[in-house]
């Protein structure tokens, strides 16, 4: 961090959420006002955390999942709409990506602002869209706050770039070795990765097919870039699942898809 | 009986023998709708006004009415967590316009709290003011005047959520127990590492104001100083304190680190540290006496036992969980409860954030007149102390606490 007003430098800081390391770079030449909009981007991700976990008793998402088979829960306008990005995705899949796992579905009512669950055998898991979320979020705070050059990332399988650094046209990131997209470059868009095989917990990977509960097995590796990192994280894993762009998906996005080789 | 019927006979009777061991039983009441839904407003749309909101939408009996904020992009923040809501960027205007909320909540900046709840007051409404009360003496008696001075049917709630808490309720019926026993020390931490700069206008870096913050001794220590005081029921009588900038020397007046002790007239102390320059540990209490050990963390709270202290008979079947060499045994909120339902094993963190409780709580006296859980002048001592605590920081040295009447 400086204080200095004619070098441009990095404001970089991180924070541990949503079991990653979520990291903000910000280009500035005032690193003593860029710091605080920074660390208010990252209290928004961890606020963002504690609401959409659902391995805290205490966060919405475990409340949605312990009372809403029961009785509609009202939400916040921003959560709802998480919510209905969501069930499109699920809908636009055929099913590939869904938030609601076990038996049953999520039912919205735009009207009343609730959510409730059909069935008590049915629970929302975020998994995998809240920590795209949770970069919008954090990124609509930064440009908000005068940011125009910014790169944040979770975990570094959802990344979103706010315009390109002093020095290039675009973010570059760089994807894992060995693959046809060495490299993609970012310039105000949103990247997600899903990549089964890396984290392979006991013999399962940890992207399920949502139509049918079967770990995927084939080492898929999906990338999605386009103007939202909540829907690149959701669209990324529907991707690795189907294997295939699906017809629906908007000309907004560029996807790549690959079988890894052993 | 199988061995599932077995587990849950088990899990049932050992929750039998928690209410009976801790009679009476925490049993913590969700506000009962009566009649129309309750109208609320919000003044103050940061981060703690719109938590706020976020459990006050998990009551039915309540709905968030009214908003209001001074700055233009916490107050949409707010709109957003409150879609139905009227917008105000004045609370006078607020006031004026919808007479028909019922309470105010005052989420502002401290020192900005006692003309807001004064007023509200002045337009009799219930008011829930988050802590600590205010950020001078003056303010403090101010505030405890028009509460004494107002219509006996107002519910005044200062937001020292601990109290609330219904973990810290069961430590705090412990503490009083042979399960502590004579309290030997008290230790508190808050660690964060942050500027705790924010940014936008400078009206809203009011906790690095030297002319208006009581420092983090009255922002962090308020409530962990109040966890002791309300655990103990005795106020201390004198407070030393010490504090340095460790790492955020960026020309502020006010110390990012701090130490402070309070000393009790039966010679316990209370140890505690508060800094913005490290985060191990977060925040969190604990409470030593001669036969165990209290840790409270917020939404968790654990007993450790000496191993010379009797068995209470609950502890045996309640969860356990390792800290390196010391084994703590899980407090549960609502023991009986999950008994019944065999889910004891479940127990262990609160199913709310600990604000909802103090919310619920609010509401639960407006609309059923329960007990009050922190009144102005609980709040009002609470924030004496802190205040006293950042006054001992500042001169590195001690100050005696006036005797509370």
């Amino acid at each position: 961090m400086t204080r200095s007003r004619n070098t441009i430098a990095a404001v970089r800081s991180a924070t541990a959420a949503m079991g990653t390391r979520f990291e903000i770079v910000v280009a500035s030449t005032d690193g003593y006002s860029t710091q605080p909009i920074v660390e208010e981007a990252l209290r928004e991700i961890a606020d963002l955390h504690g609401r959409l976990t659902r391995f805290s008793a205490d966060s919405l998402i475990s409340h949605i999942n312990r009372t809403a088979s029961f009785r509609p829960v009202r939400l916040d306008a921003g959560t709802f709409a998480l919510l209905a990005a969501a069930q499109a995705v699920c809908r636009q899949s055929g099913g590939a990506f869904d938030v609601a796992m076990g038996s049953g579905s999520m039912i919205l009512d735009e009207s009343a602002c609730t959510v409730a669950l059909s069935s008590p055998a049915v629970k929302l898991d975020l998994g995998g869209i809240a920590k795209g979320y949770a970069l919008d979020r954090a990124a609509a705070l930064l440009r908000e706050n005068g940011v125009t050059a910014a790169l944040l990332h979770g975990g570094t399988s959802s990344v979103v770039a706010i315009g390109s650094p002093p020095d290039a046209a675009a973010w570059r990131v760089a994807l894992a070795h060995g693959h046809r997209f060495p490299f993609i470059d970012l310039c105000d868009a949103a990247l997600g990765v899903s990549r089964p095989h890396a984290q392979i917990i006991a013999e399962h990977t940890h992207i399920t097919d949502a139509r049918n509960g079967a770990h995927i097995a084939a080492k898929r590796f999906a990338v999605v870039v386009g103007p939202s990192a909540c829907l690149a994280d959701a669209w990324s894993t529907a991707l690795a699942v189907l294997g295939e762009r699906p017809p629906g998906l908007s000309r907004d996005w560029t996807t790549f898809i690959e079988l890894e080789h052993e | 009986m199988n061995k599932s019927d077995r587990r849950a006979f088990i899990a049932q009777s050992a929750g039998a023998l928690a209410g009976m061991a801790l009679l009476p039983d925490i049993t913590f009441a969700v506000p009962v709708r009566r009649g129309a839904t309750r109208k609320i407003a919000i003044v103050g749309t940061g981060r703690q006004g719109r938590a706020i909101i976020d459990e006050l939408r998990k009551l039915d009996a309540v709905e968030v009415a009214a908003i209001c904020d001074i700055v233009p992009a916490r107050l949409k923040a707010g709109a957003e967590r409150a879609p139905a809501a009227e917008a105000f960027a004045d609370y006078q205007q607020l006031l004026a316009k919808r007479t028909d909320v019922e309470a105010v909540v005052v989420a502002t900046p401290t020192h900005l709290h006692k003309d807001i709840a004064l007023a509200a007051l002045n337009a009799k409404k219930h008011v829930y003011c988050e802590a600590p009360l205010a950020a001078s003496s003056a303010d403090c008696k101010a505030i405890t005047d028009a509460v004494a001075g107002a219509d006996k049917a107002l519910v005044f709630q200062v937001g020292m959520y601990d109290r609330a808490n219904p973990i810290y309720q069961r430590a705090r019926l412990l503490a009083r127990s042979d399960s502590l026993r004579d309290v030997v020390s008290v230790y508190a931490q808050s660690h964060h590492k942050t500027t705790w700069r924010v940014p936008g206008p400078d009206t809203l870096n009011w906790r690095l104001d030297p002319a208006v913050s009581i420092g983090l001794a009255g922002e962090e220590g308020t409530h962990q100083f109040d966890v002791a005081t309300w655990l103990r029921n005795k106020y201390p009588v004198r407070i030393s304190g010490a504090g340095a900038i460790r790492l955020h020397d960026d020309g502020r007046r006010m110390a990012d680190t701090i130490s402070v002790q309070l000393f009790w007239d039966d010679g316990v102390v209370m140890n505690y540290q508060a800094t913005l320059a490290n985060s191990y540990g977060g925040t969190y209490e604990v409470v030593n006496g001669t036969n165990g050990s209290l840790r409270l963390a917020g939404t968790h709270g654990w007993m450790f036992k000496e191993a010379d202290a009797a068995t209470q008979g609950w502890e045996v079947y309640a969860t356990r969980q390792q800290f390196f060499n010391e084994e703590g045994i899980v407090l549960i909120a609502d023991a009986t409860k999950l008994a019944a339902q065999g889910r004891l094993k479940e127990g262990g963190g609160l199913e709310h954030p600990p604000l909802y409780y103090a919310i619920a709580a609010f509401a639960n006296s407006l609309i059923n007149a329960a007990p009050i859980v922190c009144t102005a002048s609980e709040g009002a001592r609470a924030a004496t102390i802190g205040m006293l605590a950042n006054q001992a920081v500042l001169a590195g040295g001690t100050v005696d606490v006036p005797p509370f009447v």
